[in-house]
């Protein structure tokens, strides 16, 4: 199983440690670098970080609602980049966020995950089955 | 114009019609007793003329009796006549006004006098012995009396006389015409001025009524359409006492308008701060979840029961939390949500939600034939929902007994959810209806206490109510009106 670059766009602390704590559960390989909103993800995308670091990251998990700028706007540019098009993105979403998601659906995305990140009491719980959907789609 | 004006105006036409045609009357009756007057007057001077020429004719016969004869009383007449005559004639003179025949009574007098002085001389020499009165009397006999003198002074004055009748009968009649003709107009008059003022009281009676039976509708409609909820205005281009109260009806329509948009404003606010609100407060509560359970994966070995139990608490308190805002978003979400009118067969949706709430324990009993209605499937069943899983839930029987009823009113329906539960105390029947209101301990019993804030939410949504009675410790009946909608399928 090759390394998998996963870019993890999320403003809450535990939200990331969640997923985290979720992928190291399912072990599944992978290089996970994290963003807390829409402008530093992008700056992460296109190498202009703090410390220069550009990634190429095969699956992107982005939260909807950041601050400085949000998931639908994040999603609206990258699907406009040729180069950044093709990476599948997966929406974090609670299920009461129903209109979002319906615009995230509109801008192309591969899948959902549903919050809260319900793993641990069940391997079908709908996370965890996001999580292994997920990594067979990068494999 | 104002209307008091208006009526004044009808009523004053109405007083000069019959002031007209009173005075009219007046003039008529006083014409009347004037030819009354006049007639007895008339008829008093003919009488005085009778006796006048009457007793004319008996001086002349008792003067020529005593020449034929020479015996004294043939002159009693004619004494008489000069003693009375004279005041007559004075009478008749004060009766008569017209200038004409004054002038006639005045030529009957001068011939009178004449007469009296012809027959004097005569009588006077005829009774003298004297042989030179004997010779004067005869020669007066020869000159005078065979000369016609008398005769023809006594025919002038019978020839006045009958002037003087004829010409006060036609003055009569002409009266008599005059009076007639007057009798005649004044009922014309009448006649003309009573279909005057008729017409008046009827076409302005008619008037004031359409004026003030027309607006007085039209505004018995408007305030009909503000108790509907339909805050409209009504034009008025009257300038009267009404158009007050339709100013005032409009603009009490319009501050209506006005509340009623901002409060509706409001509430929309209201149910999106709660939305917006609880959505937000359960991020850190799942934060909180989660950490939790971190905790005790990462240290399940060194965990005391002490810390064990206390993470628990944590677990449970953070539930219950999570159930509460769960609840104030559904009970947030019921304005929010579009509302989807759709075919509800009220017994398939009932037995669904049996098979989906009630456990096999439970006797359910719908009582009668349910209704198959045009509404909004969501809310009923929320409301259905919500009472059915809340006689599920307090029920302490070994075997739990739920009876539902329906009721067609006619323009609405009513619904009964029986059970025989625990019950409710009378003092809560109120209570229970606020959100997060419960009558049990937490701990001992999980319950948001949302249920039938829900249900009452949507029931005012539907312009509905519910009522609730109950025995404690036998059991408790709900009662809900529900609602006809005229939607097209």
């Amino acid at each position: 199983m090759n390394q998998k670059t996963i870019l993890l766009v999320e403003d809450d602390y535990v939200d990331v440690t969640s997923v985290k704590r979720a992928l190291g559960k399912l072990n599944i390989p992978h290089d996970l670098h994290v963003a807390h909103n829409g402008v530093d993800a992008l700056a992460l995308l296109n190498g202009n970080s703090p410390d220069g670091t550009k990634i190429k990251p095969d699956i992107i998990i982005l939260d909807l609602n950041m601050p400085k700028m949000n998931g639908i706007e994040f999603l609206g540019i990258i699907k406009n980049y040729y180069s950044l098009k093709s990476i599948k993105v997966f929406v974090m979403t609670t299920s009461s966020e129903e209109y979002d998601r319906a615009a995230a659906e509109n801008l192309g995305i591969t899948g959902y995950i549903l919050k809260p990140l319900d793993f641990e009491k069940s391997k079908d719980s709908p996370a965890s089955s996001t999580f292994q959907l997920m990594s067979e789609l990068v494999n | 114009m104002t209307i008091k004006f208006k009526l004044f105006t009808g009523i004053l036409i109405l007083i000069s019609i019959f002031a007209v045609d009173f005075f009219v009357n007046q003039r008529l009756s006083k014409d009347v007793i004037k030819n009354t007057a006049y007639l007895n007057n008339s008829e008093a001077i003919i009488r005085n003329s009778n006796i006048l020429n009457k007793l004319m004719i008996d001086m002349q016969s008792g003067l020529r009796g005593y020449l034929l004869t020479d015996q004294e009383d043939f002159l009693v007449p004619y004494y008489e006549g000069l003693k009375s005559v004279p005041s007559l004639l004075k009478e008749q003179k004060k009766l008569v006004n017209s200038s004409n025949q004054k002038e006639r009574l005045d030529s009957i007098h001068t011939l009178h006098l004449k007469w009296i002085d012809y027959s004097n001389a005569l009588i006077t020499t005829k009774k003298d012995t004297l042989p030179e009165a004997n010779a004067r009397y005869i020669e007066l006999f020869e000159r005078r009396v065979k000369a016609r003198y008398g005769k023809r002074l006594n025919d002038s004055i019978r020839d006045i006389f009958q002037d003087f009748d004829s010409y006060e009968y036609r003055r009569r009649q002409d009266r008599r015409r005059t009076l007639e003709k007057s009798i005649e107009d004044t009922r014309f008059i009448t006649f003309i001025l009573a279909i005057c003022s008729i017409t008046v009281a009827l076409v302005s009676g008619l008037y004031i009524i359409r004026l003030i039976t027309t607006r007085i509708s039209k505004m018995v409609d408007l305030a009909e359409e503000i108790s509907k909820g339909n805050f409209k205005t009504m034009k008025d281009n009257q300038h009267d006492e009404l158009r007050k109260l339709s100013e005032s009806l409009n603009t009490m329509s319009t501050i209506l308008d006005k509340n009623f948009k901002e409060l509706t404003k409001k509430n929309k606010e209201l149910d999106e701060f709660a939305y917006v609100v609880s959505h937000d407060l359960k991020a850190p509560l799942r934060g909180i979840d989660n950490i939790t359970k971190w905790l005790e994966e990462d240290h399940e070995q060194e965990l005391t029961p002490d810390v064990k139990r206390n993470l628990d608490l944590i677990k449970g308190r953070t539930k219950r939390l999570e159930n509460m805002i769960n609840g104030l978003l559904d009970y947030a979400r019921i304005g929010k949500v579009k509302r989807g009118f759709q075919k509800v067969a009220v017994e398939k949706m009932l037995n669904e939600l049996v098979e989906l709430l009630v456990p096999p324990n439970f006797v359910v009993n719908i009582k009668n034939k349910m209704p198959v209605l045009m509404t909004d499937k969501l809310h009923i069943e929320q409301v259905f929902s919500n009472l059915i899983s809340n006689a599920v839930k307090y029920n302490d029987k070994p075997v739990g007994r739920i009876d539902i009823g329906a009721f067609d009113w006619g323009d609405y329906y009513e619904f009964t959810v029986q059970d025989n539960g625990i019950g409710i105390q009378s003092a809560y029947y109120e209570k229970i209806f606020t959100i997060f209101q419960t009558l049990q301990e937490r701990d001992a019993f999980e319950s948001t206490g949302v249920g039938l804030a829900i249900v009452k939410k949507i029931l005012e949504d539907h312009k509905s109510t519910i009522t609730v009675e109950s025995i404690s410790g036998k059991g408790t009946v709900f009662t809900f009106t529900w609602p006809k909608y005229l939607v097209n399928e």
